[in-house]
């Protein structure tokens, strides 16, 4: 009974913290769900912690739902033949370890980050680059994401690791997210939208709960293009004049049915009982990982007063 | 025609002409078998459906409980195992172990590291063949045919539920007093690295630093054209080829022997075979979950079983003691170390690197 209950408010709790981020509305309160403690009750079967928690009564531990989105990463590849859990379990843990030396903060494609890395060849030793996410990968250890902008008029792309040691501090300047997952048109953009200011600094959050969707809709050059960007229905960008036989022929390749393709959408993610059970097992050292952080940047400005 | 016979024999003008001399004996080798042996005793139940009652059905796993109650694996205190002293010559047991997957790690310097995650399963020392025994059966006969016989231990992994297999394969393991194991494997030792039955190996049989050969069975690609399996070039995609883009083309001449050479490539099955990688390092040793990280990569799709041993290779041998004949988790429980890493390693819990 309680296991369903649990189910439904995470579910549900999906739907609702999904909207609520993607709502640009400031009077939504906070969601941030408790962890579910039980009585701990005399029960027969002592099962583990982690397979039936909740069915044996003791005290079960949820993660708030915005955690899907917050750390995608922590998500193993959903390919069925390379699944393991033991594996998946041991990478979780050196992600862990190294999130507890770095601050990996929470961003989306379309927010504005600088990255900060040991760099041999450079003067002081340490490269910075500001830059636009436009694309984010890759699970476990291997997650990665690309920042994007344009240096004397010369588009720029690194593509960074989220783990690699090198890397010394990832700031999170402007977070926001765009309408599209995946930004790579900015290559064929205009570059004014690509540039930003390396002096530029971190703004502060309007609202804790909610990240801002910036509906921007971005003019492309003239073709020839990288891509062929009408048949990519891309929401982010403006009306691209083309003539209609580019639009007819997009809609002959078009492939509308895959949206109804259930097994497809099943393959491409990991089920939500997983990922309940994932973001359970990480959520209490995020948290404590957290904390430490807030309560050390507090005590930084006093201390120095 | 008198100069092209007598060239005829001559190898560099056999490549010249025509490369078929390494053709044959690459494609005429026994690449897999897909049938145990004969004489091996069936494994697993053939008729699953066994029309007995519920009640039945529970007093058989009571039954099955009761064997198996009292045959906890033990301890290294508790075997009696001989103290002997390990020299550059000996042959160690090896370690089944499954590839979980693979994992990405940093060196100080900052270059990534690829390594292999492999789970070494329960293993269990089933029962080990002296060298005189051990040349007596038909393996032993073929392997040390003109060489000084060496021991066989038989080691078993991954324990699994007795109903699952035949009785005769239960035999096996029931006059040891284990749980019967769903992998078997040799491995040919000096008889200074003997081990009695029941004893246990673990992760920590190897030491982080050396090098081992991981011996697996390649990935089955099943019936394979002839592009993927042989690399052949095919024909042009366009241009007006008619129905040919992926094909052989000519496998054979007219003229000298005219007929298919035996061991032209063609298509066919391919993968599932028997391969080596050898001299792989091994990074890092977690001895909570047994598991090794070995660098580079490793026959097999993920979630395979492979067989981990000391390297052949002679540069990159072992030149100190390892445990020797296998590891024994010291006596007071718990370990000093419960993650070994190698030094050249950024571990992930320390600072990050700067250059």
């Amino acid at each position: 009974m309680l296991r369903r209950v649990v189910l439904q408010t995470f579910r549900q709790g999906l739907a609702q913290s999904f909207f609520k981020r993607n709502a640009a509305s400031l009077s939504e309160s906070a969601v941030t769900q408790h962890p579910i403690e039980t009585s701990e009750e005399a029960s027969e079967k002592s099962g583990s912690k982690q397979k039936n928690g909740d069915e044996s009564g003791n005290t079960v531990v949820v993660a708030p739902p915005e955690f899907r989105f917050m750390y995608p990463e922590f998500l193993p590849d959903p390919t069925m033949e390379r699944r393991n859990k033991l594996k998946e379990k041991l990478e979780r843990m050196d992600m862990l370890q190294r999130r507890s030396i770095i601050e990996i903060p929470e961003f989306y494609t379309g927010s504005i980050m600088a990255v900060t890395v040991a760099d041999s060849n450079s003067p002081n030793k340490f490269a910075r680059f500001v830059g636009i996410c436009i694309q984010r990968g890759g699970s476990g250890l291997q997650a990665w994401f690309i920042l994007r902008n344009v240096v004397d008029r010369q588009g720029v792309e690194i593509l960074y690791e989220m783990y690699c040691p090198l890397i010394q501090k990832i700031e999170v300047l402007r977070l926001e997210r765009r309408l599209d997952e995946s930004l790579l048109y900015l290559r064929d953009a205009l570059p004014e939208y690509s540039t930003f200011p390396f002096e530029m600094e971190a703004e502060r959050r309007l609202n804790n709960s909610v990240v801002p969707i910036n509906p921007i809709k971005v003019k492309l050059r003239p073709r020839p293009w990288l891509e062929r960007w009408e048949r990519q229905n891309l929401q982010g960008v403006e009306d691209l004049n083309l003539p209609q036989r580019y639009y007819d022929r997009a809609k002959e390749v078009a492939k509308p049915w895959e949206k109804y393709d259930l097994m497809l959408q099943y393959r491409k993610t990991i089920p939500a009982e997983e990922q309940e059970k994932i973001y359970a097992e990480v959520h209490s050292q995020l948290q404590q990982q957290d904390l430490k952080r807030k309560i050390k940047r507090r005590r930084g400005p006093s201390s120095e007063q | 025609m008198s100069t092209l016979q007598s060239l005829n024999g001559s190898p560099f003008l056999l490549g010249f002409l025509f490369n078929h001399e390494q053709v044959r004996n690459m494609s005429r080798v026994k690449r897999r078998n897909t049938h145990p042996g004969y004489w091996l005793p069936l494994k697993n139940v053939q008729k699953k459906d066994d029309k007995i009652s519920a009640d039945n059905l529970r007093f058989v796993r009571e039954v099955i409980q009761d064997k198996y109650k009292n045959k906890s694996p033990l301890k290294g205190s508790e075997l009696q195992i001989e103290k002997t002293e390990w020299d550059p010559k000996t042959k160690r047991s090896g370690v089944i172990a499954r590839n979980i997957g693979r994992q990405q790690m940093w060196d100080k310097a900052g270059n990534k590291i690829v390594c292999t995650v492999l789970h070494v399963l329960d293993n269990h020392v089933i029962r080990y063949i002296p060298p005189e025994e051990y040349v007596k059966t038909s393996r032993g006969a073929i392997h040390f045919k003109n060489k000084t016989p060496l021991g066989c231990l038989v080691v078993g992994a991954e324990a699994t539920n007795p109903e699952k297999f035949t009785r005769q394969y239960c035999n096996l393991f029931s006059e040891v007093g284990l749980l019967p194991k769903k992998t078997l494997s040799r491995f040919i030792i000096t008889p200074n690295a003997a081990l009695p039955p029941c004893t246990p190996i673990t992760a920590g049989h190897f030491l982080v630093g050396q090098a081992v050969d991981v011996y697996g069975k390649t990935i089955d690609h099943g019936f394979q054209g002839v592009v993927k399996r042989w690399g052949f070039k095919g024909g042009p995609a366009s241009h007006g080829a008619t129905k040919f883009h992926r094909r052989g083309g000519t496998i054979g001449t007219g003229r000298d022997k005219a007929r298919v050479w035996p061991g032209t490539k063609m298509p066919g099955h391919m993968g599932s075979e028997r391969r080596y990688n050898r001299g792989l390092m091994i990074m890092r040793i977690n001895m909570k979950y047994n598991v090794i990280y070995v660098k580079g990569t490793v026959p097999g799709a993920t979630n395979s079983m492979v067989r981990i041993f000391d390297t052949l290779l002679p540069l990159r041998k072992l030149k100190e003691a390892p445990p020797h004949p296998t590891y024994f988790p010291p006596e007071e429980g718990t370990q000093k170390e419960e993650d070994i890493w190698d030094s050249s390693l950024h571990v992930y819990g320390s600072p990050s690197i700067s250059v």
